[in-house]
């Protein structure tokens, strides 16, 4: 499948088989969600653990939710995978399309440009926060990296600039580590 | 008329993380327990006036509801009860090991025919189902690597726009989005949701009873 054929099927899914939720309310409950766990830590790099830790367990239910809605195949190479996830997996849960860019020359990492991270809307980080490298949006990581480890994938994702820090677009750099087996039964004779 | 005896769910573990039946007519569960039942009745017959027959109930609404396995462990302090359990229980682990064995050689085995084998798995090979004379076994793998495995009569031919609604519109829904059943993507957790189990039988027994045969 081309990008063209997969943006129409993100398209299709965001329009017609998902059930929406105030944006606003949405963004506020994620920043108060950041808030308690920067009050519970105490320390900006725990937090951003945290957030990690919280996206992978989102990511490894929610590429469930993503092949049931959109019936998609598994993907043939990982520059269709990169595909997927701008066009299908942000649009559907979203409504944003980062655009994939800066590949390697092995071809096994890219980065995902976004500049308009709904997230981000109302939020405004304190001088300490950006100091320390706080990754507001962490959680993004960790729900690709779950959900590619579902499909196999090992990776490695993680927040390269941010818009918060005073970037002009985020960027989040995937790497693929390598593509995992499948799991055979034990031999118990 | 489709009969439908029974369905498995593997996940990526390779365990049976499900399995239940509905018009089986051999099997490790009710094998075991017509002859606790048997034994039920005549040790009821014994104690007759001395204690309430609650097993009559048990019975009842067995019949209504479908087996499942893999369930939570008998919690019957009854010592003969728990090693009846532990007996099925042994059986359904050896036959279940035994169908993934045979569903992933099959499977494997096409892939190798299509030119499509690898390490990574999968099902490129279009594996969908196999019969003999008495059954047919039909195969949907989702991408995620959860593998569900129907057991129907001959006449029935194609359950995959089935397996994929059982996918995409009760496993998803059910199990992937219930935020109790504790998802840990290193270790196998059986179903346990009484919901789950509800709304899959209503399907199975809607196309059971749907007279038009998928052909």
């Amino acid at each position: 499948m081309s990008a063209k054929q997969y943006k129409t099927v993100g398209e299709e899914a965001w329009k017609n088989n998902v059930e929406k939720v105030n944006a606003e309310l949405f963004i506020f409950t994620y920043g108060s969600l950041v808030v308690q766990l920067v009050k519970d830590y105490e320390d900006y790099t725990a937090v951003n653990k945290q957030l990690d830790k919280m996206g992978y367990n989102i990511g490894v239910r929610l590429i469930d939710d993503v092949l049931a809605r959109t019936g998609l195949e598994k993907c043939a190479d990982f520059h269709s995978t990169a595909e997927v996830i701008s066009k299908v997996g942000f649009k559907v849960f979203l409504n944003i399309t980062p655009s994939v860019q800066n590949w390697s020359s092995d071809g096994k990492e890219f980065s995902l440009i976004i500049d308009d991270n709904p997230l981000n809307d109302f939020c405004e980080l304190p001088p300490r926060a950006v100091q320390d490298g706080l990754w507001y949006s962490n959680v993004f990581c960790g729900v690709i990296r779950g959900a590619l480890e579902m499909m196999q994938m090992q990776t490695e994702v993680y927040f390269v600039r941010d818009v918060l820090h005073g970037a002009d677009v985020s960027e989040i750099r995937v790497k693929l580590v390598k593509v995992l087996d499948e799991e055979v039964p034990a031999n118990d004779e | 008329m489709v009969l439908v005896y029974n369905l498995y769910i593997f996940d990526r573990h390779c365990q049976c993380i499900y399995y239940t039946e509905w018009n089986r007519p051999v099997s490790p569960l009710t094998a075991d327990i017509a002859s606790v039942r048997t034994r039920a009745k005549e040790v009821a017959r014994v104690n007759q006036g001395r204690s309430s027959d609650d097993n009559g109930a048990a019975s009842a609404s067995d019949s209504r509801r479908p087996l499942v396995w893999p369930t939570a462990p008998v919690s019957s302090s009854n010592a003969k009860d728990k090693s009846i359990a532990s007996v099925q229980n042994v059986a359904m682990e050896e036959e279940a090991k035994l169908v993934y064995g045979v569903v992933l050689s099959t499977r494997n085995i096409i892939n190798k025919f299509n030119g499509k084998d690898g390490p990574q798995g999968g099902n490129p090979g279009g594996f969908m189902s196999f019969a003999t004379n008495t059954y047919r076994l039909h195969y949907y793998e989702a991408p995620t690597g959860v593998k569900f495995i129907l057991n129907t009569d001959t006449a029935t031919t194609s359950m995959q726009p089935v397996l994929e609604m059982i996918y995409r519109n009760i496993y998803v829904e059910y199990v992937v989005k219930n935020p109790l059943f504790h998802i840990d993507p290193h270790v196998s957790v059986p179903i346990e949701n009484d919901y789950f189990r509800a709304v899959l039988n209503n399907y199975i027994r809607e196309i059971s009873a749907s007279s038009t045969t998928t052909a």
